[in-house]
C-alpha cells in the first residue's frame, strides 16, 4: 500500500454510497474509473475529490464497458482498483467481468442495485441483479458477492471486497442497492492500523528468472493456504502475457478441451474450496428457530422488525443474513433444514435468492418467498405475516398498523 | 497542424536504415528473436498477409528506440484486442495482454493511467479500433492520453472469413457484401483529427522503411498517437476484391503480393493531405483508386499525465483543510436518556435548504448526541428545482426500518410540501411551517399541531435569506427537542460556509427562541376556517399555533 496521507478516520455522518469510496480508499484502491449513473454516481463523485488527495487517479471513461476494462488494465499495473455501478451499466460490465475472472484480475465491482430491467427505476431500490451477478457473464465460473445493509457495512464490506480480490485473485462485486447507496447514517473509519488489508501475491523482479515465470502457476500440488497462483505486474521484466482465451500456465492460449477443463477447474475450485473462508453470514436466534428468514442487504435490515414482532407473538423465529450471497450458504441451509420448519425469503425482486434457498432446502423444509418489484423496501406486515404463515399461525390483516403501534410502545 | 515531408526520393531518408548485427548470422538467430515469444511460432497469419510486416517493422522501431533512445523495453506494454491483428499481443516478447473485442484502448487506459512510466502500445485491427472499439478511440484521443494506437485496416474481418466492416470501401465486396458495401467507411486519419489524437500517420506495408520512422516517432510522441497501416489481407478481402486478382487460380497464392503492387500504384505519398482528404478513394465497382500516406498531424499539446499531475497539489490543499475542520471538530459525551423512534419530515422546494436541513438534524442527532439517525432524501426531478423532501429516523436504538412511516414531526417550507406531507403526520404530531410561505388551508388537519414562524422573512432581515432552514432547525429544536440545542448547533457549524456561521447560529437562536416562546405562552391560536381563512395569525409574534 501507499502512503497513508490523505485517509480519513473517525466518526462520520456520512453518505452510503460515500461510505464505499472511504472504505476502497481504506483498503489501498487508488485507481477508479466509472460512468455516471444512478444511485451510484455518488461513488464516482467522491472518489473524483478524494483520490487526487490520496495519490490515486480517478478517471470518468466513455461508458461502463469502457470502465470495467480500464479498472482491469489498472489492476494489471499493480494498483488496486475499483468501479461502480447500477444495473444497465452493470449489463455493460458484464463481458469484461468474464475477462476479468479469465485473466484472474483482483478488482472490486459495486452494484448500488435499482429496479429494472432496461433504465427501470433509477432512483429506486431493488435487489432485481442477484442472479445477474453469479451467472451475468457468459461461460462458467464462480463469484464473490457481498450484501451491505447498512452505510457502515458498505465502508465495512468494501474494504472486505478487496481483501478476497487480492486473495483470490478474481473480481468481487458489491452487490449493494439504492437504498443503502441513498442513506446516510454514522459511519465509524477506524485507524488504518486497526484494519486488516490483504494484497495480492506477487512475483516481484529477481524472485524468479523471466523464462521460469508461470503466471497461471498450477497451484494443484502446492501445500498451504488458498493456492492462488502468484501474480506479476507490468514493467517489472517477466514479460508474461494473458488472453482472454483458454490458456495453460504461461498464459498461451491452449485451444482444447483439456485447456479449458483446466482452466475452469482453477477458477472454479479456489473459490469452492475456499467457501469457509469467504462466506459470511450473521445468524440470530437460529438455535431455538421453526422458522429462519434467509435474506440479504436492505432486506435482512427490513426483516428484523418483523422478526422482533413475530417474536413478541411467541413464533420461534431466526434470521439467517446472507452477507456473501455468493458463493452461496449452502451447507448452512441445507443443514437448517433438517430441523427447522420453513425458511422465509424476503427480497426486492421477483425470486431470486429464494430459488438457491429452496434448491439447498430440497423439500425438508418449507419455503416461503416474500417478493415485490422494485422501488420501495418491502412491507414489514407483509414480511410478518409471511413469517405467521410459516409457522402455521393466524395471518392478520391491518397488520401495518398493528406494525407501526406496537413499534411506537 | 505540421505536416512533415519524407522526401519520397532522397537518400536521406535511409540513414534511419541499420543492418542487423553480423553476429546474428553467426549464432543462427533471427536479430528479432528477443522480442518474439518463439514458442509461439509459426503465427496464424496467412501467406501474403499484411501483417508479419506490420509486426517486423513494430519491432524494429523498439529495437531502434532501445538502442539509440534507451528505452527500457520491460517498461513496454501491448495490448491488443480480437482478430488477425490481436494476436500481436500474443507474440511480441513484452509485458502483452490479449484483452476482449474492442477493448484493448481501455484496458490500455487502465494500464497507463495506473503506472505512467510504462510506455503502453495499443497493436489492434480496423474490426477493433473502429468498428466495436470506436468509442473508446475517439475517447482515448479526445483525452490526448499518452498511448500509442496502431491500426491495420485490411478492410475487412479476417478473421472471421472476411465480413463487412466499418473500413470496408463503398462498393468493395465482402463475404456479407456480396453485391457490393451499401455503408460508407469511416476516414480513420480524419476520425483521428477529429477525436483530438496529437499525431497521426497512414502508411501501407508496401513502405515497410518509412513505417518504421513513423512508428518510432509515434511511439516517442507525448500525447495520443496513432498509426494506421494498410495491409493486404490475402485471403478474405483480396478473395472478393479485384485488387488481389479475384478468384485467378494462377494468383490463387500471390493475391498478397498482388494487392501490394496495386498499393504501389494507387499509395500517394502527401502529408500534407488535410485528415478530412485522407480517404481512401474508391471508383464505382469498389476498387481503390487512391491510398494516400505520411504523417498527417504532429500536433504537440499537453497530455492527459499532464493535466492530472496539476491537480494534484490543489486537491492536496484541500483534503488539508477538510481534515483541519475534522480535527477540530468538539468531542462531545452525547446523550445518555433514552429516545424512542422519532421520525421527522422537512418539505420546501430546490434551493431552501431542505436536504442540508435534515442532514444537519440527523448529524446532530449521530455524532454530537451519539444516537442513531438515519437520514434519506427523495431524488430525481423533484430534487431538481420542483418540491425537495428529506427524512430523518432518530433512536437510541439500532434504526431497522430506514423510512418513515407516520412522522412525529414535520418542517413545511412550501405549500406543495404542504400539501405533499401534511397527510402522512401522524395523529398528535407536529407540524413546523415557515408560514410566510405556507397558507393553511380550510381543511387545515385539526388532529396534528400546528406552529409558524415566518423563517424566510426573518432570515432575510438577518441579512442572509438561505438561512430560513436554519430558523426552521431551531424552531423544531426548541419545539420537538429530539436533538439536544448544543448538538444542532455544533453540527450547524460543521456544515455551513465557515464565512456564515455566524449568521446561521443567530438564525438558529431566533428560531429557537421563538419555539420557547411559543411553547410557553402557546400564543394564538389558528382561526379555524369559521373565523378566517388564510395565514392571518402573523401579527406582532410573527408566529401561531394550533392545538387539537
Amino acid at each position: 500500500m501507499k502512503e497513508q496521507k490523505g485517509l480519513l478516520t473517525g466518526d462520520h455522518f456520512m453518505l452510503g454510497d460515500y461510505a464505499a469510496a472511504e472504505g476502497a480508499l481504506l483498503a489501498g484502491c487508488r485507481f477508479f474509473a466509472g460512468y455516471p449513473i444512478t444511485p451510484a454516481t455518488e461513488i464516482a463523485e467522491r472518489m473524483s475529490t478524494r483520490m487526487p488527495q490520496i495519490g490515486g487517479v480517478y478517471i470518468q471513461m466513455e461508458d461502463e464497458i469502457a470502465s470495467m476494462n480500464a479498472i482491469l488494465g489498472g489492476s494489471w499495473s499493480g494498483v488496486k482498483s475499483m468501479t461502480a455501478t447500477s444495473g444497465p451499466g452493470f449489463s455493460l460490465m458484464m463481458e469484461n467481468l468474464g475477462l476479468g475472472i479469465m485473466l484472474e484480475t483482483p478488482c472490486v465491482v459495486i452494484n448500488v442495485q435499482r429496479g429494472g430491467p432496461s433504465t427501470g427505476l433509477p432512483t429506486l431500490v431493488g435487489q432485481q441483479d442477484m442472479m445477474q451477478a453469479k451467472w451475468g457473464s457468459h461461460g462458467d465460473y464462480e463469484i464473490i458477492a457481498l450484501c451491505p445493509g447498512s452505510p457502515q457495512e458498505f465502508f465495512d464490506l468494501t474494504i472486505r471486497a478487496f481483501n478476497l480480490a487480492e486473495k483470490y485473485r478474481t473480481p468481487v462485486l458489491v452487490m449493494a442497492d439504492a437504498e443503502v447507496g441513498h442513506m446516510t447514517e454514522k459511519v465509524v473509519i477506524p485507524d488504518p492500523e486497526e484494519i486488516e488489508i490483504i494484497s495480492r501475491p506477487m512475483v516481484r523482479k529477481g524472485d524468479v528468472e523471466p523464462d521460469h515465470f508461470r503466471i497461471y502457476r498450477d497451484m494443484t500440488h502446492c501445500k498451504g493456504g488458498v493456492r492462488v497462483s502468484p501474480m506479476a505486474k507490468a514493467g517489472d521484466g517477466f514479460r508474461f502475457h494473458v488472453t482472454g482465451l483458454t490458456h495453460d500456465e504461461r498464459g498461451y492460449p491452449d485451444m482444447s478441451a483439456k485447456g479449458n477443463e483446466w482452466n475452469m477447474e482453477r477458477l472454479i475450485s479456489k473459490i469452492r474450496d475456499n467457501k469457509d473462508d469467504i462466506i459470511w453470514v450473521e445468524e440470530k436466534d437460529l438455535d431455538d428457530a421453526e422458522v429462519v428468514v434467509v435474506s440479504y442487504g436492505i432486506s435482512a435490515r427490513t426483516a428484523l422488525w418483523p422478526i422482533e414482532l413475530a417474536r413478541k407473538e411467541g413464533i420461534r423465529v431466526g434470521l439467517l443474513r446472507l452477507i456473501t450471497v455468493w458463493p452461496f450458504s449452502e451447507e448452512k441451509i441445507r443443514r437448517l433444514a433438517k430441523s427447522v420448519k420453513a425458511f422465509v425469503v424476503p427480497e426486492i425482486n421477483m425470486g431470486q435468492i429464494v430459488r438457491e434457498v429452496e434448491r439447498c432446502a430440497a423439500g425438508e423444509a418449507a419455503v416461503f418467498g416474500v417478493h415485490r418489484p422494485g422501488g420501495e423496501v418491502l412491507d414489514p406486515a407483509e414480511v410478518l405475516n409471511t413469517i405467521r404463515k410459516a409457522a402455521g399461525h393466524p395471518v392478520q390483516t391491518e397488520d401495518a398498523v398493528i406494525a407501526n403501534q406496537e413499534i411506537q410502545e | 497542424m505540421s505536416a512533415d515531408k519524407i522526401p519520397a526520393d532522397s537518400i536521406s531518408h535511409l540513414s534511419g536504415y541499420e543492418p542487423p548485427d553480423q553476429s546474428d548470422w553467426e549464432t543462427g538467430l533471427h536479430p528479432m528473436d528477443s522480442l518474439l515469444r518463439g514458442e509461439r511460432l509459426p503465427h496464424i497469419w496467412c501467406q501474403g498477409c499484411g501483417l508479419g510486416t506490420a509486426l517486423t517493422t513494430f519491432i524494429s522501431a523498439l529495437q531502434w528506440l532501445e538502442k539509440n533512445k534507451e528505452w527500457d523495453l520491460e517498461k513496454v506494454a501491448v495490448v491488443s484486442g480480437i482478430g488477425c491483428s490481436g494476436r500481436v499481443a500474443g507474440y511480441i516478447r513484452l509485458d502483452s495482454f490479449h484483452t476482449t473485442h474492442g477493448r484493448a484502448i481501455p484496458f490500455a487506459t487502465g494500464l497507463k493511467i495506473a503506472n505512467p512510466n510504462l510506455k503502453v502500445v495499443v497493436f489492434s485491427g480496423d474490426g477493433d479500433i473502429a468498428g466495436i472499439g470506436g468509442n473508446h478511440f475517439i475517447h482515448a484521443a479526445r483525452r490526448n492520453l499518452d498511448i500509442t494506437v496502431i491500426c491495420v485496416n485490411n478492410f475487412n474481418y479476417g478473421m472471421t472469413g472476411g465480413q463487412v466492416g466499418s473500413t470496408t470501401p463503398h462498393g468493395a465486396r465482402a463475404v456479407t457484401a456480396q453485391y457490393g458495401n451499401f455503408e460508407y467507411p469511416f476516414n480513420l486519419p480524419y476520425l483521428a483529427a477529429a477525436g483530438g489524437a496529437s499525431f497521426m500517420a497512414r502508411w501501407t506495408v508496401l513502405h515497410a522503411r518509412r513505417l518504421e520512422w513513423t512508428l518510432r516517432e509515434a511511439m516517442e510522441h507525448r500525447g495520443f498517437s496513432f498509426v494506421e497501416i494498410i495491409a493486404p489481407c490475402s485471403t478474405a478481402y483480396a478473395r472478393w476484391n479485384p485488387e488481389g486478382k479475384g478468384l485467378d487460380p494462377e494468383k490463387l497464392r500471390r493475391r498478397g503480393l498482388e494487392v501490394i503492387k496495386h498499393y504501389k500504384e494507387i499509395g500517394k505519398i502527401s502529408p500534407e493531405t488535410h485528415p478530412k482528404d485522407a480517404d481512401v478513394k474508391v471508383d464505382e465497382n469498389g476498387v481503390i483508386i487512391e491510398i494516400v500516406e505520411g504523417k498527417f498531424i504532429d500536433d504537440p499539446k499537453p497530455d492527459l499525465q499532464e493535466a492530472i499531475d496539476q491537480m494534484a497539489p490543489i486537491a492536496e490543499k484541500k483534503w488539508k483543510a477538510a481534515k483541519r475542520a475534522i480535527d477540530n471538530r468538539p468531542k462531545v459525551k452525547g446523550r445518555t436518556d433514552k429516545v424512542p423512534r422519532k421520525e421527522l419530515q422537512l418539505g420546501g422546494f430546490g434551493g431552501q435548504g431542505i436536504i442540508s436541513a435534515g442532514k444537519i438534524i440527523g448529524q446532530a442527532a449521530a455524532i454530537y448526541d451519539k444516537l442513531e439517525a438515519c437520514f434519506t432524501q427523495s431524488y430525481g426531478p423533484e430534487a431538481r428545482g420542483g418540491a425537495a423532501g428529506s427524512q430523518v429516523v432518530i433512536s437510541s436504538d439500532l434504526i431497522h426500518y430506514p423510512n418513515i412511516t407516520e412522522p412525529e414531526s414535520a418542517i413545511i417550507m412550501s405549500q406543495g410540501a404542504y400539501e405533499k406531507y401534511a397527510p402522512l403526520i401522524t395523529e398528535k404530531g407536529i407540524l413546523l411551517i415557515d408560514d410566510g410561505l405556507v397558507v393553511l388551508p380550510e381543511n387545515h388537519r385539526q388532529d396534528i399541531v400546528t406552529y409558524g414562524i415566518p423563517a424566510t422573512k426573518a432570515a432575510e432581515e438577518m441579512g442572509n435569506i438561505r438561512a430560513a432552514n436554519t430558523v426552521m432547525l431551531g424552531f423544531w429544536t426548541s419545539i420537538v427537542g429530539a436533538v439536544s440545542k448544543e448538538a444542532m448547533k455544533l453540527s450547524l457549524a460543521d456544515s455551513v460556509p465557515p464565512k456564515t456561521v455566524d449568521v446561521n447560529i443567530k438564525a438558529f437562536d431566533y428560531g429557537y427562541d421563538r419555539g420557547t416562546e411559543l411553547k410557553k405562552t402557546k400564543a394564538i391560536p389558528i382561526p379555524t376556517p369559521t373565523e378566517k381563512t388564510g395565514t392571518t395569525h402573523s401579527g406582532d409574534k410573527k408566529s401561531s399555533i394550533n392545538e387539537p
